[in-house]
């Protein structure tokens, strides 16, 4: 079944992906770039009727590597799409205007990584207070506790 | 002059005001007992009054201020006078005080008008919540006990405690009849809901509300009305035997422990109810049940 | 005067108010009120507004989230009041210490509000309700 799968793949989405590889059975990994991975997962979503699980973000050297993560059920699938964002343009096609399920975890990115999702609906803080100062990323690797002080929390945002 | 000591000392306030706490705490330790737990020693009641005047009190912006403080007091006033009404009466110590049983009733009724002011003028959304059940449960029990009441005072033929209470000593106590115990089942389910107790407690004491009306008094206006609820623990009871033993006071510490062992007993097994399920139990079962003891008592059964 | 002080250590009503915390302190508060260690005997009950609380049972480390409003529910209890900074996250913060978003104990938060204010320190992850027992006695010697 797995074979089937990756054979379908690698036909349909011939010219848009770096490259596509099965390291275990039951897992896909496919490589992208940033500009084609909105169509490679709508493609997944709607025609392949994958469903979303969630997706992550990690800060590595060249950029920050965002893995959206899709399964298919029925054939015992988990296919997962991976793109490099580099430095110092932190910037992908947010895929949460089409597909509302991205959205919150777009959200999660942005704040704690730092990436912009261009075209995002609502973009506003998920985790993080609102108090919290703008600018500062927590989930990158170069972020120390002493960062951020006492005083540049800004407690009028908080909404009380 | 006499009756200014009758109203503040005994047996009005201050009478009123010990026994009732000691009423309370016997509530908490019977609760206690029986979730097999030790419970809070004898001073319990004096050392929460005590507590609450020690407190600052604080007003909130949005309240209107003088109806905050000033209501508490009117239902502790009212409240008092209608323990000194009855329990002159038990007592004898007549000198006409020939209280009215509708009068009673109405003024044990002004603490709930209190309470509903008091919540009302608290400015927070969930004080209002707490008011419109209250004004729901207020309309809902007072109607069987009505029914109750006038049944009982149209069998003495008058409505005064006096002639109620002679009326059963000759006649034999309401009670050893039908109609008596029917009446008595709904007037136990009416003390309970007037007293604010487990199931009927939806709109005081709430744990979904933050406590609901009480939302927001502190120290000395909480302690009245802690102290007026007291009061009504006491009263409640002492007219509930008026109206159905009609004994004075050689049976009647008895009858005052039995019926706070039964209110306490229906606390203790029992959940909070919607204000829905109150409404219709009221409006639906009881009533119709005081209506069965009133036909009942027109027929002599 | 002495006769109401006295009363106020015989009857202490608790608000339990919980920031960002593991939920463990919150289970724990639970079990003071089972009949093994009973807390009732010494007058003191859980109640729902805290304008009608005596001490303030503060579970977890401060968050941002948490800051505002943990001062605002102090501001609003009527003094005098004690505060239980319970559990190894109220004392010190706990495990939580170097996290982004944590912003102090318990104690630095409200003594920016008000710097005489009175803390109880329960340590321990969760306290044991022995411990709680005696943390609660000897707050109530120091009033």
């Amino acid at each position: 079944m797995s074979k089937e799968v990756m054979k379908d793949l690698r036909e349909k989405l011939k010219g848009k992906i770096i490259d596509i590889v099965q390291p275990r059975k039951k897992r896909i990994y496919i490589r992208v770039e940033p500009k084609k991975a909105p169509e490679v997962i709508e493609y997944l979503f709607f025609k392949y009727k994958c469903k979303f699980c969630t997706a992550t973000g990690m800060d590595i050297r060249e950029g920050i590597e965002i893995i959206y993560h899709l399964a298919r059920e029925d054939k015992n699938m988990v296919i997962n799409v991976k793109t490099l964002v580099p430095y110092p343009n932190l910037e992908i096609k947010s895929i949460g205007k089409k597909i509302p399920a991205f959205r919150w975890v777009e959200r999660e990115i942005n704040e704690m990584l730092g990436v912009t999702f261009i075209g995002h609906p609502d973009m506003r803080r998920l985790l993080l207070a609102d108090s919290f100062p703008k600018g500062k990323y927590p989930l990158r690797k170069d972020f120390k506790h002493s960062d951020v002080n006492d005083e540049d929390y800004d407690y009028e945002r908080s909404g009380l | 002059m006499k009756l200014l000591f009758y109203y503040l000392i005994f047996p009005g306030f201050i009478f009123a005001s010990v026994i009732g706490l000691l009423t309370v705490w016997l509530d908490r330790k019977v609760s206690a007992r029986i979730q097999w737990r030790q419970g809070p020693p004898w001073f319990q009641g004096f050392a929460d009054i005590g507590k609450l005047l020690y407190k600052e009190v604080i007003v909130p912006e949005e309240a209107f201020g003088s109806g905050f403080i000033a209501a508490p007091l009117f239902g502790l006033a009212s409240v008092t006078l209608a323990v000194t009404i009855l329990c002159v009466s038990l007592f004898n110590m007549s000198e006409g005080f020939i209280g009215d049983i509708i009068v009673v009733w109405y003024l044990f009724a002004i603490p709930a008008i209190a309470l509903i002011y008091m919540g009302s003028t608290s400015g927070n959304p969930l004080s209002s919540v707490g008011v419109s059940r209250e004004i729901k449960l207020l309309l809902a029990y007072d109607l069987p006990m009505i029914i109750v009441i006038v049944m009982i005072a149209s069998k003495a033929d008058s409505f005064s405690i006096r002639a109620i209470m002679d009326w059963q000593r000759i006649n034999g106590s309401n009670i050893s009849n039908w109609y008596g115990i029917i009446a008595f089942v709904v007037a136990i389910s009416c003390t309970q809901a007037k007293l604010g107790r487990v199931p009927f407690d939806l709109a005081e004491a709430e744990t979904e509300l933050g406590s609901g009306i009480l939302l927001e008094l502190s120290g000395g206006v909480l302690a009245v009305y802690e102290l007026s609820k007291a009061i009504m623990l006491f009263g409640l009871p002492i007219f509930l035997i008026i109206l159905f033993w009609g004994k004075g006071i050689i049976g009647g510490v008895l009858l005052y422990l039995l019926i706070i062992v039964l209110l306490i007993l229906i606390k203790n097994t029992n959940p909070r109810v919607r204000i829905d399920q109150a409404m219709k139990y009221f409006w639906g079962w009881m009533s119709g049940a005081a209506i069965l003891a009133g036909l009942l008592a027109h027929f002599g059964v | 005067m002495d006769v109401l002080k006295k009363a106020f250590k015989k009857s202490i009503w608790v608000f339990h108010l919980s920031t960002a915390g593991c939920n463990n302190c919150d289970i724990e508060v639970l079990e003071l009120l089972t009949p093994r260690y009973d807390v009732e005997r010494f007058g003191i009950k859980l109640v729902g507004s805290p304008r009608h609380a005596d001490a303030l049972l503060v579970c977890g480390a401060v968050n941002a989230h948490a800051k505002p409003r943990l001062l605002e529910v102090y501001r609003q209890t009527p003094k005098p009041c004690l505060v239980v900074a319970f559990g190894s996250c109220g004392c010190s913060s706990g495990i939580f210490r170097d996290s982004y978003s944590i912003v102090g104990p318990v104690d630095k938060v409200l003594r920016e509000e008000d710097p005489d204010v009175k803390i109880v320190y329960i340590p321990g992850c969760p306290p044991k309700p022995e411990a709680m027992i005696e943390g609660i006695v000897m707050g109530l010697g120091a009033i």
